[in-house]
């Protein structure tokens, strides 16, 4: 069984298809690659996989659990008959479903108004009902993992770029999530800070960690990805082993996508 | 300079009922303010409409003409009269709702500033909507229109002298009235520097508070 499936996955903007029937899987311990170029529509497909936008038509399911099923061409979402964020951010079901996924964003998203630490364990204490003493470990065995547990009782504006990109990987960490998406981690940062947030990313792969990255760096894609999945105009246009699809493209598209990174 | 010191603490005596509206309004405005926000960002149209309207009826119509509405209206419209006692509460009402639909526009700009980036970080944590709200949109909106609203305050303070207009004895109406007898205008000029230090108050006490939530960007 995967851990999560989508099929055949539709999404328009003002009528504008931005994702035009895409399907992939992830497995358990898998580290997946989305590359493509900007409006490529990977970032929208990472949004919709965590509920922050919704497909128009399709089919997406987590731990087999069927999320969204298609019904005459239309996406019908679990517990809501409308196609709303708003309803998806009310909907029970959803927040069910949402723990067993952490999302891990380009311009980080931490709550500035919170030290590290509550960053980090509030979610967990206040929607998913723990006990705070073990929240509190789990969280510092994370900042420690990411080499900040300095850092706990410091405000996000005192850290750097790359401290508080490990902080929000932290803070995904802690939900215990299944997966773990990535929406283009390192794209705010400067190549140094770059290098420090790819290598947690990195050891995170290590251990086996489910992990689906959109990623601008190709070498890391290569080096950390099992598979690699290459969009372009809201399609799939070519997808397999990360080290030969970005090696060793077959498609055109992709051959001239893979050149411009050659240098 | 006896006449001075007599002066000096009749016109004090009037800041006491200017006091009064001003700490009245502050406690009632600012809730009442937010739940106009919240009624003007609602998604039901007819809510949202009819907050803009009365933002608009209330912002573009002058404060002293919302007292007298306040005051002398129950007895235009319904035929009933409170009497002189009606006098306070008309214009703790008329300032609290007048002052209540600046600050609700000053708290939806500060609401639409938040990144939409806090909403989403908060979606995929499985924050309720009202938790996202009261955990981490509320707080950092605070921090963000404390300078608005300071500004609305201190324009509080000169404008409780309005309540002169429906004769509610307060420190400017006290002035006025020993300015009158007395011919002179040093009860004008006394009630002047009131004001202003009342004023330095007001913004010495905001700026620790603004200074306060310093502690983050």
């Amino acid at each position: 069984m995967s851990l999560f499936e989508i099929k055949n996955c539709k999404k328009q903007f003002d009528g504008n298809p931005v994702i035009d029937g895409i399907s992939f899987k992830v497995d358990e311990g898998e580290v997946v690659a989305i590359i493509g170029s900007s409006g490529s529509g990977k970032t929208t497909l990472l949004r919709i996989c965590t509920f922050l936008e919704y497909m128009n038509d399709g089919e997406m399911s987590y731990l087999g659990k069927k999320v969204v099923t298609s019904e005459n061409g239309i996406a019908k979402y679990i517990g809501q008959n409308k196609l709303s964020i708003d309803a998806m951010n009310n909907n029970k079901e959803l927040t069910k479903i949402k723990n067993y996924f952490g999302l891990v964003f380009q311009n980080f998203n931490l709550f500035p108004h919170w030290t590290v630490l509550k960053n980090i364990i509030d979610a967990p204490i206040s929607v998913e009902k723990r006990n705070k003493e073990v929240v509190i470990d789990r969280a510092m065995y994370y900042l420690k993992k990411m080499g900040i547990e300095n850092k706990a009782y410091n405000y996000p504006c005192e850290l750097s770029g790359g401290q508080q990109q490990r902080v929000a990987i932290a803070r995904a960490l802690c939900m215990e999530p299944k997966i773990i998406y990535f929406d283009e981690p390192t794209s705010a940062l400067d190549p140094e800070l770059t290098q420090e947030v790819l290598r947690v990313i990195k050891e995170l792969a290590n251990e086996k960690r489910t992990m689906v990255i959109v990623t601008h760096e190709m070498n890391f894609a290569r080096d950390v990805a099992d598979r690699v999945i290459f969009v372009d105009n809201g399609v799939i246009v070519e997808e397999g082993n990360a080290k030969e699809v970005i090696s060793n493209p077959k498609m055109e598209r992709t051959k001239k996508f893979l050149q411009k990174y050659e240098d | 300079m006896n006449n001075i010191v007599d002066i000096i603490f009749r016109v004090l005596n009037g800041a006491g009922a200017s006091s009064i509206i001003f700490f009245s309004t502050i406690i009632f405005s600012l809730p009442l303010g937010l739940l106009i926000t919240f009624a003007k960002m609602s998604k039901i149209k007819v809510i949202s409409y009819f907050a803009s309207f009365l933002i608009s009826i209330l912002r573009g119509t002058p404060l002293m003409l919302q007292l007298f509405m306040w005051y002398y209206g129950p007895y235009y419209l319904f035929h009933v009269s409170f009497g002189l006692k009606w006098r306070l509460p008309a214009i703790i009402i008329g300032f609290s709702i007048n002052y209540a639909a600046y600050f609700a526009e000053i708290f939806r700009s500060g609401i639409e500033s938040i990144p939409v980036g806090q909403y989403e970080a908060s979606s995929v944590l499985g924050y309720t909507n009202v938790q996202t709200f009261t955990k981490i949109i509320f707080p950092q909106m605070v921090k963000r229109v404390i300078p608005p609203v300071t500004n609305e305050i201190i324009t509080l303070v000169k404008d409780t002298s309005l309540a002169f207009a429906i004769t509610y004895t307060e420190m400017f109406t006290v002035a006025k009235q020993i300015a009158a007898s007395k011919t002179t205008i040093i009860p004008l000029l006394v009630a002047g520097i009131f004001y202003y230090i009342f004023n330095d108050i007001v913004a010495f006490v905001m700026s620790k508070i603004e200074k306060s939530f310093n502690y983050y960007k």
